[in-house]
Parts: C-alpha cells; structure tokens; sequence
C-alpha cells in the first residue's frame, strides 16, 4: 500500500505511444491545491508524465514577452508528439538550441523526453495533448528501440486491462478482482465512463510495428489502416540524409489537399498538424510528401499558424 | 532583531484589515507589543489593528461587535486556549463518527485525531484531538491534508483540542483514503484496525502480556503498564495497555473501544480506562497454536517499531565492541549482519551472544528499530536466542546474495538491504556531480556553510542523483562515491575537471546523454519513509538486455504473433 501522508509524490513516467495520446480528450484537474492534473487515454492510463522516444520532426523558437519558447514534435511508429519548453524553463534553452541548430542544419536524430502532460481545449470543446519537457536527451538507436519494446509492453498490459473492464463491474474493487493492476484502475473507470466504445485493434498495430523495428525486420507488415502512418526505423533515422520513399500513386495534388482539409476542418481553432498529414496519408500520399506539402502551404503563404501546431487559411 | 516571518500570522490578518499598512512598521509594532510591552503578538492582535486603522483614518472596528480576525496559523502551539475562527493546514489522522444527542436531537458527531505542520515528517508534528459537529465527513477521511477555516479552540481539563463547527470550511489539499461515513460498533478483524488511526472494536486472543514500565520523559517518575500481543485469523498486532490487564495468554477477549495508534511505522492497540474488555466465548476462533505462527516474520517484512516477533536467520558477520555509557559503566554491545531468503538486515544483542559465521539463530521476543535508516533487529537477553542446529535452509552465500525485486515491490515494502532492482532512468538531478561536506558531520554544505557548524572549508565527494522509474512506480537513486566512479569509469578528479570545463548544466547534459530513457540495474538498500522512496546503490550496471531479446520476451508473455 502507498504511504498515503506523502506530500507530492512524484508521478511515474507512462510509457506511451503518441497515437494513444494523441486520441485521449479525458483532462483531469486535481481536486486540491497540490494535486496533480491528468490526461487520461481512452486505454485507461492516467498521464500525468511521460517517458516518449523518437525521430525528432519539427522544431521551433518563439519569441514571447517573457521570453523564448520552444515546440517540436517526436514521431514515432504511430504518430507524433507534440512538446514545448517553456519561457519560465531557462535550464533547458541552452540544450534546446543546441538541438534546434543541428535541426536547422539538416540534422535529424532520436530524441527521448520525459514531459508533463498538457492539454488545450478548442472553443468546440476539442481537447489536444500535449507535452512540456522537464528532460530530454539524444539518444541511439539501440536505446530507442528498447524503449519501443517496453512501450509496447506497457500498451499491451493497458489493452489487456481494458478487456479485461469489459466484464467488470465499473468499481474498484471489482477491477482488481478482475485482475486489472491497480494503477490502471482509476483512469479504466474514468475512460470507460467518458470514452464510447473502443476498438484496441487500433492501439495494436503501433505495437505490432514497434516490436517488428526492434526485432531488426525493417520491412513492416502490410498496413491494413492506412490512418496510421508508417514509417520504418530506418526511414527515420535517415530521414535527413534519405531519399523520401516514392509515393504510390497519390489522389490528387498534395497542395490542394491541404488547403481543402484545412477549409472542411477548421472550426475557428485551425486544424491539428496530425490531422491534415493524417488527411494526405488516406489519400495515398507519403507521410513525407504531406508534410512537405504542408511545409510549402505555409513558406508560400496559403495557410498559417497561429498557434504551434495549428493550421489556417490565410484570410482572402 | 526578529527572526523573520515570525509574526507572519499576525501580520496577515492585520493586512486584511488594512491593506495599506506597510509590512515592516506591522512586524515592528508586534515586536514592540512583545519585547517592550511583554505582550504576545496573538494578544496584540487588535491593538495592532486598531493601531494601522486609525493611522490610516478608517474607522476604528467597534470593540462591541469586535470583528472576530482570523487567526491563519502554521502550529498548534501558536493557539491560545479560546482562540476562534482559527485556519491552519493539518493532517486528517482519524476520523471515528458516533451519534451523540445534542439539545435532544440524535445527531452525528465525529472525533479523531489531526496533525499539525501536515507537509512535513510525523515526528515533527503535533498532535490534537478534533470533534467534527459539522458532519463533514466526506472531507476529512483519513490520510488527507485539509485547510480548515473557522475552526475554534476547545480547552477542557487542560487539554486542549479543535472543534470543526458547522461554518468551519473544509478544503481537501490532497486527497485521503475512502472517506469513513460507516457507523460501526461491530467488531473488525486485526487486518482492516491496523489500516487507519483511530478507534476500533476487536475479538482477538490474547498471544502473550507481560508487564513494562514507561519512564516519564520529564523525570516525575514512572507508569506501569502491560505489554503483549493480540491475534485473530487476519494476523496479529501488539498492544499497549495503561491499565491492568490480568486475562492469561490464550484467552479470547471481546475489546471495545480501543485505539489504534502507530509507533514509528507499526500500528498497535491502545487500551486505556474507557476501554471495555470482556471474555468472549467462539468455539470457532484461531485456537492459540494456528495463532502463534502469525508473529513470525521474514527479513522483508520487518518494519520500523515492531515488538515481539519471532524470525530465524543466518550470521553472516559478527562484531562486538565496548563503550562507556552515559551512567558511567562499561557496557558491550554485539552487532552483525544476518540474512534469510528474504533479505538480509543488521542485528544487534545487548546480551552475551557470540555466534559464528554460518551460524543460524532463531529469535523470539526479539524488536525492531532503524539504523541509519534500515530495519535492526534487537535482542535484549540471551534466553531469547537459540542456536539452531538443525539449519532451516541450505546455507546461503551472502556474496551472492540479492533478492530480486521489481521496483513496485521495492517502493511499497519497508526500507531493505541487499536488493536488486531494475528501471529506467527518468531525472538527472542538477546537483550531480561534486559536492562539499562538512568535516564535522559530513552533512551537504549548501553556500560554504553547514546548517550545525556554520562557514566550513568542504570536504569533496562525489554523488549522483537521478529518479528511476519503470512506468508504474519509481523512487531516487543515489550513487556515492564508489559506485559513481565504477559507473562513470572515471574517478573523482576526472568528473572535477570535466565540471570546470563544462560547468554545472553542461555536466548534467552529459550524464543525461549517458543515462536518461536507459535501463539501469542497481544493487543495494532501499529507505523508504514519507519522503518516498530512496536507492542507495552499492553497484549500478547497464541494462545489456537486447532490444531483440527484450521483444522476443514481450512477444512471447503476451502471445503476440508478427
């Protein structure tokens, strides 16, 4: 039994893919003062640090009035995570623009971070994931993909929980009965109460993936979703130096995707990065291709970006 | 010269009343009130008030309807004995509900206990009792930290306590255990008392009791008292009875109104003059030979406190050495180190006992209390230990031994040696690397001074310090000098001079290169207490696990098909 007279216990690093935390819409704030607030997954793992590992894909400085701000983004097999330093984090600038030079040379390398987990609600009540670095180190791959193995365990254990709720009553009690380990059991009520029903299918592609790049078979399984984006470790870690994988056949031209995703989905917050290079993927063109496309979109001047990671149209 | 915020409280409530009032002329005017009038600043509460007020030109709060000044407080001790519409942070430490007729209507009442200074270690706290007439049940369960505001002062035969009235306001800091709204008087098992402070109702058996005196701490004299332990098919408890208890070992009692109470980290029944005992008749219960067994304990199970257990072990060392004590005489004291397949801990014998290496003890009546942090178990008299020729398990080599245990295990038992754990690496603290000891105690001198012995020239070492964390628990990991330099494989001064090369934060990014989202092995001894979880490391060794090997593993616990 944990010590219950503890002030602030530290909260554990969940080991999580970015396709789950990018679905999860469940924040919870603490109920008293010094409570920590959580992001909980449709899984049940209740968030409110992360351990996450990956390609580094995008990084960025922002001038604010109390200073620098940074954002980037991790992908990994299953998407990609969104994290930023903050003005009031002045340890972690110097380090952070180390990386953003070597970024902006052309460099791409592993990253791992170790964030707090933040969210932002949209006037329509979305809510987008994020994470604030309190760590962060380039790493190699050999440490990446252990830490895909690992994840995949961790998924594995939250997917096995969830079925395992399914014929549970919805009480504690009766989830450790059902043999539900007790850190998840909190964040499996509140998911289940809050998230429709949910097919783990979705959460075990990533892992068939991450476990295929750690036992060293690059060429990944046919991807039955195409929603997910799939790149090979290889592909990543050369990514700067590599040619992009040719596209299949796309759908139409990238540019003008863009534009109409952002038109169909914008509701006044911008669209999600994630979403508009989701958009492109399911219409044929390479996770690559679609980000260049967006890339162009934005240096020409057809959309912009109000806000890290959220893109508009360019008023008329 | 005041030390500062001395009057903090004080000055707070006076700001409320007069927001203009400047901070320092409100301390000075508390220190006038208080070394020049002799005046406490609680009782110079008002005149300060109306001081600033009429400073200020506003009106002066009319002392016929005095304005009842929150008293915002950080002890106990800084409460007078009718002292009204108090707000302090404290600890919910039990929480026992009765119905109690007041004014002819049944209603809920509910007393307990709470502790001052709630963020802080238990031994720096205060204890009250409390009474809840506000049925606020649902905010002050067990374990939780609340601010309450408007609370009051109760002082009846010299002691004194705190009532939370129906407009006290109750804010949960951080949340408790379940919240107690279940009125009982039926009698719980000895697993479920020893959960929560408070009071408790018991069948047990009475295992053993022996007479003990407590010598009061302030020299007027001493009480007797009777010692012994209670069991039931749950497990068993010891108890502490401050009046006489003459039922004989194996007896079935009926015990109504007990407290529990914890010594150190081992809770224990209370039994005082308004506990009701009687005989109980249950053909059924644990006959005393099932029961007997439940005092025996293994090396991982021992906690802090624990009195009159009953374990076997292994002599690993054997040492002993003389002293003079404090009343003059020569006394010698024989310690080693034990282990079983548990564990392995230190034990101590205030008794003539010389065991060999090799030599398994079996221990009865034996207790336990920490050193520098770990369990140790005492043994006071040599009829308590026997020499058993007979060994309960094939000999054990204590080079080899280290009880796996995974880092959940680790961070929800008690501290223990001897353990291997494994986790990956989450945190690099920022003061890695060099510090200055003080040559005195050896403690950390923060900015050239010792917090006992002032300005000092430093002793260097080295340490490390990260957070390990496997996804589900984690605790902190500190390497000293040793097994830093293994780790590392670079010595003391090679770390100097790459920190003045590099500098502070470029020697912490330097170590995360080499640490951070790695998985770690680390063998040594754990200290848990409310800070949380610490690993000190004798040895701490990459992971080489591969990530093939590692997946293959995954795959096939969750029969995971490429």
């Amino acid at each position: 039994m944990q010590e219950p007279t503890r002030r602030f216990s530290r909260q554990s690093a969940v080991r999580m893919f970015a396709h789950e935390y990018q679905e999860a819409s469940l924040p919870e704030e603490g109920s008293g003062e010094y409570d920590p607030s959580f992001v909980i997954t449709k899984l049940g793992a209740k968030i409110n640090r992360a351990l996450v590992c990956g390609v580094i894909d995008r990084m960025e400085r922002r001038e604010g009035e109390s200073g620098p701000s940074y954002s980037g983004h991790i992908r990994d097999p299953t998407g990609s995570h969104l994290f930023s330093v903050a003005p009031f984090q002045p340890e972690l600038h110097p380090d952070f623009e180390e990386l953003l030079a070597r970024f902006e040379s052309g460099d791409r390398f592993l990253l791992a971070l170790v964030g707090k987990a933040r969210w932002f609600e949209s006037e329509d009540g979305g809510i987008f994931t994020s994470l604030r670095a309190e760590e962060f180190t380039v790493i190699d791959k050999e440490c990446y993909t252990n830490w895909l193995v690992e994840t995949a365990e961790a998924t594995l254990r939250r997917i096995d929980a969830h079925s395992a709720s399914l014929e549970s009553e919805l009480t504690p009690a009766a989830l450790e009965a059902a043999g539900v380990p007790s850190d998840l059991v909190d964040g499996l009520i509140l998911a289940r109460g809050h998230y429709g029903e949910l097919d783990p299918e979705n959460y075990r592609v990533g892992i068939l993936q991450a476990l295929s790049m750690a036992i060293g078979r690059t060429s990944v399984m046919e991807e039955p979703q195409p929603a997910a984006p799939t790149p090979t470790l290889d592909a990543a870690t050369s990514q700067a130096q590599g040619e992009p994988p040719t596209p299949s056949e796309p759908l139409g031209d990238a540019l003008t995707l863009v534009l109409e995703t952002i038109r169909s989905q914008d509701a006044g917050e911008g669209v999600e990065y994630g979403n508009i290079i989701e958009a492109l993927v399911q219409t044929g063109h390479s996770h690559e291709s679609a980000e260049d496309a967006l890339d162009d979109a934005r240096t020409q001047g057809e959309v912009m970006e109000p806000r890290f990671g959220f893109f508009q149209l360019v008023p008329e | 010269m005041t030390e500062d915020g001395r009057y903090k409280a004080q000055v707070t409530v006076v700001k409320q009343e007069c927001p203009d009032a400047d901070d320092s002329e409100i301390e000075e005017e508390f220190r006038r009130y208080e070394e020049e009038f002799l005046i406490p600043p609680e009782d110079a509460l008002r005149s300060v008030v109306r001081k600033f007020q009429t400073a200020s030109g506003m009106e002066v709060t009319k002392l016929a309807s005095p304005v009842r000044a929150e008293m915002k407080v950080n002890r106990f001790s800084e409460l007078g004995a009718d002292d009204r519409n108090v707000t302090i942070e404290v600890a919910i430490i039990s929480y026992s509900p009765r119905i109690q007729m007041v004014r002819g209507e049944e209603r809920q009442v509910a007393f307990g206990w709470i502790e001052d200074n709630p963020w802080e270690n238990s031994d720096q706290r205060e204890r009250w009792d409390y009474k809840d007439w506000g049925e606020q049940s649902e905010n002050l369960a067990p374990g939780s930290v609340v601010r309450l505001e408007g609370a009051s002062v109760n002082e009846w035969n010299d002691k004194r306590s705190i009532n939370i009235n129906r407009t006290t306001r109750v804010t949960v800091l951080r949340e408790g255990g379940a919240p107690v709204t279940q009125i009982s008087d039926e009698p719980v098992t000895i697993e479920k008392a020893s959960e929560n402070e408070g009071y408790a109702n018991l069948v047990a058996r009475l295992i053993s009791s022996k007479p003990d005196v407590i010598v009061k701490r302030d020299g007027s004299g001493q009480l007797d008292v009777v010692r012994g332990r209670l069991a039931d098919s749950s497990g068993s408890i010891g108890f502490l009875s401050w009046v006489p208890l003459e039922h004989e070992p194996g007896t079935l009692l009926k015990i109504d109104g007990a407290s529990v109470r914890k010594f150190r980290e081992t809770p224990e029944i209370n039994i005082g003059d308004r506990t009701r005992i009687e005989v109980y008749h249950d053909t059924a219960f644990a006959s005393m030979d099932d029961l007997s067994q439940s005092n025996k304990v293994s090396i991982a199970e021992l906690r802090n406190g624990m009195r009159d257990i009953e374990i076997t072990v292994q002599v690993e060392s054997w040492d002993q050495r003389s002293f003079t004590s404090e009343d003059g005489t020569e006394r010698v004291v024989r310690s080693g180190d034990v282990i079983d397949p548990s564990g392995r801990c230190r034990l101590t014998a205030w008794c003539e006992v010389d065991p060999k290496q090799g030599d398994f003890l079996h221990l009865t009546g034996s207790r336990v209390q920490y050193w520098q942090g770990s369990p140790d178990l005492v043994v006071d008299d040599a009829a308590q230990v026997t020499d058993l020729s007979d060994p309960p398990w094939d000999s054990i080599d204590p080079e080899q031994h280290w009880i796996e245990a995974d880092l959940t295990d680790v961070v929800t038992s008690g501290s223990r040696r001897g353990i291997r754990t494994n986790g990956t690496i989450v945190a690099v603290r920022r003061d890695s690397g060099i510090i200055e000891r003080c040559p005195e105690c050896r403690r950390v001198l923060r900015e050239g001074a010792c917090i006992d012995h002032g300005p000092q020239r430093g002793v260097e070492d080295l340490r490390l310090r990260f957070v390990i964390d496997d996804g589900v628990s984690n605790a902190s990991l500190l390497l000293a000098k040793d097994p830093s330099e293994t780790f590392l494989g670079m010595d003391q001064g090679a770390v100097k001079e790459q920190l003045e090369k590099e500098g502070q934060d470029g020697f912490a990014a330097f170590l995360r290169e080499r640490v951070l989202a790695r998985r770690l092995s680390v063998r040594g001894r754990s200290i848990i207490d409310e800070q949380g979880a610490m690993l000190l490391a004798d040895e701490v060794e990459q992971d080489e696990t591969t990530s093939v090997d590692a997946a293959n593993e995954v795959m096939q616990r969750w029969e995971v098909v490429l």
